[in-house]
């Protein structure tokens, strides 16, 4: 299954987006999230970037005050999802134009129509910027 | 301060809004991203939720505000409140024409929605509609939906369309369609058990994208039954090659990398179809190796593709020119300063030692600074590496050092898993008997609660049985031994149930075999640990039980049994327990101090656990009594059965065997109550004589009190039945089903300080055994010969002697525990300051602190080069305590500047093109620093000195990024570091 979720929580623990592909009930998402985050402040730069936490491992990257955490599950190449995060974080800055916590909070839901178009079932499905961007772009002219 | 925050945010706004966004949205999301605490987010939440449910109850609501009202109901959602009152607008929204607004529709529902809700069915009919849609958008938000929200039984409504999808003019609808099929096949795999077909056609998709996609559900495929796409590794050969020569399109390049998440996917593709099979593994080689050749080891990506290569090579038929070439990729990986290189080289370590074991011994060094790194991810990766390699000579060590670990963590998740390898470890590669126990021990103490209780039957089946050598005086030795470190551990506080439950099993059982500890002393344990865990019946259970034992092997040796007066009331009390259970243990153990040491001996005969016992289960050995009985005129006995008229009970008994082994619900009724068809026969007679191994004890038990109404059975007689039930169960069984038996004790006075004492070297052990954790931080001078000892323990280590001396030396360090803060720190700056000066080879790190020849390789002669080292050891430990204590602030000072600045230049290695350096400075706020990254020495103290007004400065461009977050004009610079 690969991706397991992908979150962005600012480091107040405040959580800014969150996209679960397996279903969670909303006690379960809330006490993850909290936990996650503060084993991840926990941690300084020099440290891994991946953290095991209960049966995922999760890869995570600090932008400014914003951290990009994705839970995988064990068969995932860590590097690459670190990576991965970058892509999504270019992909938004392309379309934003200097992406900011801001811009995701007042645009969550097309922050989420490029994640829909990036990850699928849990899988890596979209790595080309224009391929993501395109149908969203097309969506803004239409309305 | 406030105020300025505030305005950057209208700026922000100011640039932002517009886009149908109104002023009270704009107003929400402010006061969310605000807040400063979860208390004032919950009421602004609260508050929201108010209005939402009156505004969104007006009909009239235009749809581009009800557009604004689900969104907001994500954040409701998002930050933890129950949002379920909206549903059902998100469902609404889904159903309108404008594609903005059905597909924010659809956004909310996927987001609200799993995929078992009720409100599903309203969307179905939706889904279906927009599938046909001529908007290939549309198609692909409903797509989007699909694979979101379909279940197994909606399934076939969609599948068709789906099905028809795969061949659209537009590559988009085509990899949406591929992916809906993929989450079908991953929902219910016999659905779409005809399709498969249609994934391999799209592997020859035109669109690289839709290709990519494939390879997902492929990938999955694979998994589950790799034969049948053997066919397909040339095709996947030919797209790797394709792709790593740069035939894709432009856009899917990552850092000038071609298309690098295809390729990771294919070479995990390939490393699968290549396992154990040579002839497909001949076709990869070419290009996986070219792949490595080309690879580029500045960026992150080109080593994520590197490191699946090497998982590749592992997985594939060994080809040795490629495990060269990964062998050289891992040892750049150890070597590097990053911790995410480190990681994976750890882990690409673990994938290789299955294939070429040598190879991690040319990395031990590398190894052990990581299994000391205080990164615990990286630790924990260690773990696995050397769960990995555990081998007779090394698991000693090996295992010491995960339960030293274990001791130390608190995530039961991670103590699970390491204490079972523990466990899992020592069974399997035990050295001796003793180390067996021990280590067990100190598994059970401290995460005994998380093991499997098998884990603890085993243990006392172990102690039983012996190690199966026909060698009782080794087998008693161990005996003694564990009883030894049970008394020990015995008053430690909080043990585990199921660990008290193991002592006081081997207590009862050979506590008092050995003759060194009396009757009197071990029954006052086990009444201490009854007490102590009042709560606790199995424990008690199993104590009342042991203390039975020992007083029955008190009478059979033919001395009294004394019974001490805190035992007596403790069996007093049981005897009123509200558990049947611990009530009829202690009327057992009443009965058999009352008994004379040739019915004792028949009861409870010493060491007897292991002997397989027979029962008459037809009790044949009172044949003789009830014959005398009925001949003196006693009425024949009359079966429970019978005299109570219910129907057989071992006829009822069969049928439900019967159906049970029939797997299947009786339809018909039971017949009516009959007399029983063997009238004169107890039900259970029926079985006769047999051996049982793991008899059911309640059946036998009731066996036994059927039978008992026989009046006059002797005692003999039925407690040798009673007596057949314990062994069984001391070896199998549950615990609450044996009764062994009794003895006496208390504690005086003496023994119980006897027993503090003990406790206190037990203490002391532990945290010795803590130290050892630590030493290796201790002063680099003695860093080197005790990472070499663990190495020579962990690769080389071939003799027994070598590993205990080892261990014994890795005591010594201990008496330097004080200074252990300091010296840590000494230990992670020196050892970085070395690591940025050269890339020596490792082996000059030790040298460095090394008077002596400690460097002389591991496999010289590891016994006396271990002498040596503990010499040095207990120098060095001695000069640098000296030292450490009193003069040493500045030096450590110094030391942390050290530090920061090779983590400075630590990054260098990573940020040579620009691109890259301007990747990693994003990386925090503190990043900024990266780019001066300068290796001489006068640089370097000079950039130390700068450091503080960076920091400053840092925080203050943290602030005002917090405060004016215009991505426009205003802030040009703002998050600029973040994407170059």
């Amino acid at each position: 299954m690969g991706i397991r979720f992908v979150l962005m929580v600012n480091k107040q623990g405040q959580t800014r987006l969150a996209q679960y592909y397996e279903y969670l009930t909303l006690e379960e998402r809330r006490a993850l999230e909290g936990e996650i985050v503060r084993k991840c402040l926990a941690r300084n730069e020099q440290q891994c970037s991946f953290v095991e936490h209960r049966n995922y491992k999760i890869v995570y990257r600090r932008y400014a005050s914003l951290f990009f955490l994705v839970g995988v599950d064990n068969e995932e190449n860590e590097l690459a999802i670190l990576e991965f995060i970058h892509l999504l974080v270019e992909t938004m800055d392309r379309h934003f134009g200097n992406v900011c916590e801001l811009d995701i909070m007042f645009h969550l839901e097309k922050a989420h129509f490029m994640l829909e178009e990036m990850v699928m079932n849990g899988c890596i499905v979209e790595t080309s910027k224009s391929n993501i961007l395109s149908p969203i772009q097309l969506m803004e002219k239409a309305s | 301060m406030e105020q300025l925050k505030t305005i950057g945010r209208e700026l922000a706004m100011g640039s932002q809004g517009g886009f149908g966004q109104s002023k009270e949205f704009l107003d929400l999301i402010k006061s969310i991203g605000e807040t400063r605490s979860k208390n004032e987010e919950d009421r602004i939440v609260l508050r929201e939720i108010e209005t939402l449910k009156t505004r969104l109850a007006n009909p009239n609501t235009p749809k581009f505000k009800l557009k604004e009202y689900l969104i907001r109901l994500l954040y409701v959602e998002m930050l933890g409140h129950d949002a379920s009152f909206g549903y059902i607008y998100a469902v609404k929204m889904t159903h309108d024409e404008n594609l903005l607004f059905k597909r924010t529709g659809y956004l909310a529902v996927t987001l609200f929605l799993n995929e078992d809700h009720d409100l599903i069915i309203l969307i179905v009919n939706t889904i279906q509609k927009d599938l046909r849609s001529d908007n290939y958008l549309v198609v692909c938000a409903a797509l989007n939906a699909v694979c979101r929200l379909i279940n197994e039984e909606t399934i076939p409504a969609v599948l068709p369309q789906v099905v028809e999808l795969l061949g659209h003019q537009k590559e988009a609808v085509r990899k949406k369609a591929v992916m809906a099929l993929h989450r079908f096949y991953q929902r219910a795999p016999g659905s779409v058990s005809h399709l498969i077909s249609n994934f391999r056609k799209r592997l020859s998709d035109s669109d690289p994208g839709v290709m990519g996609a494939t390879l997902c559900p492929l990938f999955d495929l694979i998994t589950t039954d790799v034969n049948a796409y053997k066919d397909l590794v040339i095709s996947f050969v030919n797209i790797l090659k394709q792709v790593a020569e740069r035939r894709l399109p432009k856009s899917f390049d990552y850092r000038q990398m071609p298309a690098p998440f295809i390729q990771i996917k294919l070479l995990k593709i390939l490393g699968l179809l290549g396992n154990g099979d040579k002839k497909a593994s001949e076709h990869m080689y070419t290009i996986v190796g070219d792949i490595m050749k080309k690879f580029d080891s500045t960026s992150n990506i080109g080593n994520a593709v590197l490191y699946e290569c090497i998982c590749c090579i592992s997985s594939i038929h060994p080809n040795p020119k490629l495990l060269e070439a990964a062998a050289d990729a891992i040892s750049k990986f150890l070597k590097s300063d990053s911790h995410n290189m480190k990681y994976l080289g750890i882990d690409a370590l673990g994938r290789l030692t299955k294939i070429s074991p040598e190879i991690a011994e040319q990395h031990q060094l590398a190894v052990i600074d990581c299994l000391e790194d205080p990164d615990d991810t990286l630790k924990r990766k260690t773990f696995e590496l050397l769960y990995k390699m555990t081998k007779s000579s090394n698991v000693e060590v090996i295992v010491n050092r995960m339960i030293d670990y274990m001791i130390n963590i608190n995530d039961n998740h991670y103590k699970t898993e390491i204490a079972s390898r523990c466990i899992e470890l020592a069974e399997q590669f035990a050295p001796s008997n003793q180390w067996f126990i021990q280590t067990m021990n100190k598994v059970f103490e401290h995460a005994g609660d998380l093991v499997n209780a098998k884990v603890a039957h085993n243990l006392m089946r172990l102690i039983a049985e012996g190690f199966g050598e026909d060698d009782d005086t080794a087998d008693s030795q161990l005996r003694s031994s564990a009883v030894e470190s049970y008394l020990h551990i015995i008053g430690e506080p909080k043990l585990p149930s199921a660990f008290l439950q193991v002592i006081c099993w081997i207590l009862g059982e050979y506590g008092t075999a050995d003759g060194k500890y009396s009757a009197s002393y071990i029954s006052g344990r086990l009444c201490d640990v009854a007490e102590a865990h009042s709560t606790d019946d199995i424990v008690k259970a199993y104590a009342v039980t042991a203390l039975g034992k020992i007083y029955s092997f008190e009478i059979a040796a033919g001395r009294k049994a004394e019974v001490l007066p805190e035992c007596e009331s403790l069996i007093e009390e049981l005897l009123a327990s509200h558990s049947t259970d611990l009530q009829q243990r202690a009327y057992e153990v009443q009965a058999i101090v009352g008994l004379d040491a040739h019915a004792v001996e028949n009861i409870m005969p010493m060491d007897a656990s292991c002997e397989d016992i027979e029962i008459d289960k037809s009790l044949s050995f009172l044949d003789g009594y009830i014959q005398q009985a009925i001949e003196k005129g006693a009425q024949p006995y009359v079966s429970e059965s019978e005299r109570s008229g219910m129907s057989n009970i071992s006829n009822f008994k069969s049928q439900e065997q019967h159906e049970s082994l029939m797997h299947s619900l009786r339809f018909e009724a039971y017949e009516l109550p009959k007399s029983s068809m063997a009238p004169h026969v107890p039900p259970v007679l029926a079985s006769s004589t047999e051996l049982v191994p793991v008899p059911n004890p309640y059946n036998h038990t009731e066996v036994h009190y059927s039978a008992t109404p026989m009046p006059s059975v002797s005692n003999a007689g039925s407690s040798e039945l009673k007596l057949r039930l314990d062994g069984v169960q001391k070896k199998w069984g549950r615990p609450s089903y044996s009764s062994p038996v009794p003895s006496t004790s208390n504690n005086d006075a003496p023994k119980i300080q006897n027993g503090t004492t003990q406790r206190d070297s037990v203490g002391s052990a532990n945290s010795k055994a803590r130290d050892v954790s630590y030493d290796s931080r201790k002063p680099q001078v003695e860093i080197s010969p005790e990472k070499q000892k663990l190495a020579a323990s962990l690769f080389g280590g071939p003799s027994k002697s070598d590993r205990r001396q080892s261990s014994s030396s890795q005591k010594v360090p201990k008496n330097n525990s004080h200074s252990a803060n300091k010296s840590h720190v000494e230990k992670t700056a020196t050892s970085d300051t070395v690591a940025v000066k050269t890339s020596q080879p490792p082996q000059d790190l030790l040298d460095l602190g090394e008077p002596t020849g400690t460097s002389i390789p591991p496999s010289l002669d590891p016994f006396k080069q271990l002498e040596g080292l503990l010499d040095l050891t207990q120098d060095s430990t001695t000069l640098n305590t000296g030292g450490g204590s009193g003069t040493d602030a500045p030096d450590i000072m110094s030391l942390y500047a050290d530090m920061s600045l090779s983590g400075q230049g630590n990054e260098n290695p990573l940020s040579t093109g620009n691109d890259s350096a301007s990747l990693l400075s994003g990386f925090s706020d503190a990043a900024n620093r990266n780019g001066h990254g300068v290796n001489t020495v006068p640089q370097l103290t000079q950039q130390l000195s700068k450091g503080q007004n960076h920091k400053d400065s840092l925080e203050k461009d943290a602030l005002v990024r917090q405060m004016g977050v215009t991505p426009s004009g205003q802030n040009p610079n703002l998050f600029k570091d973040l994407l170059g």
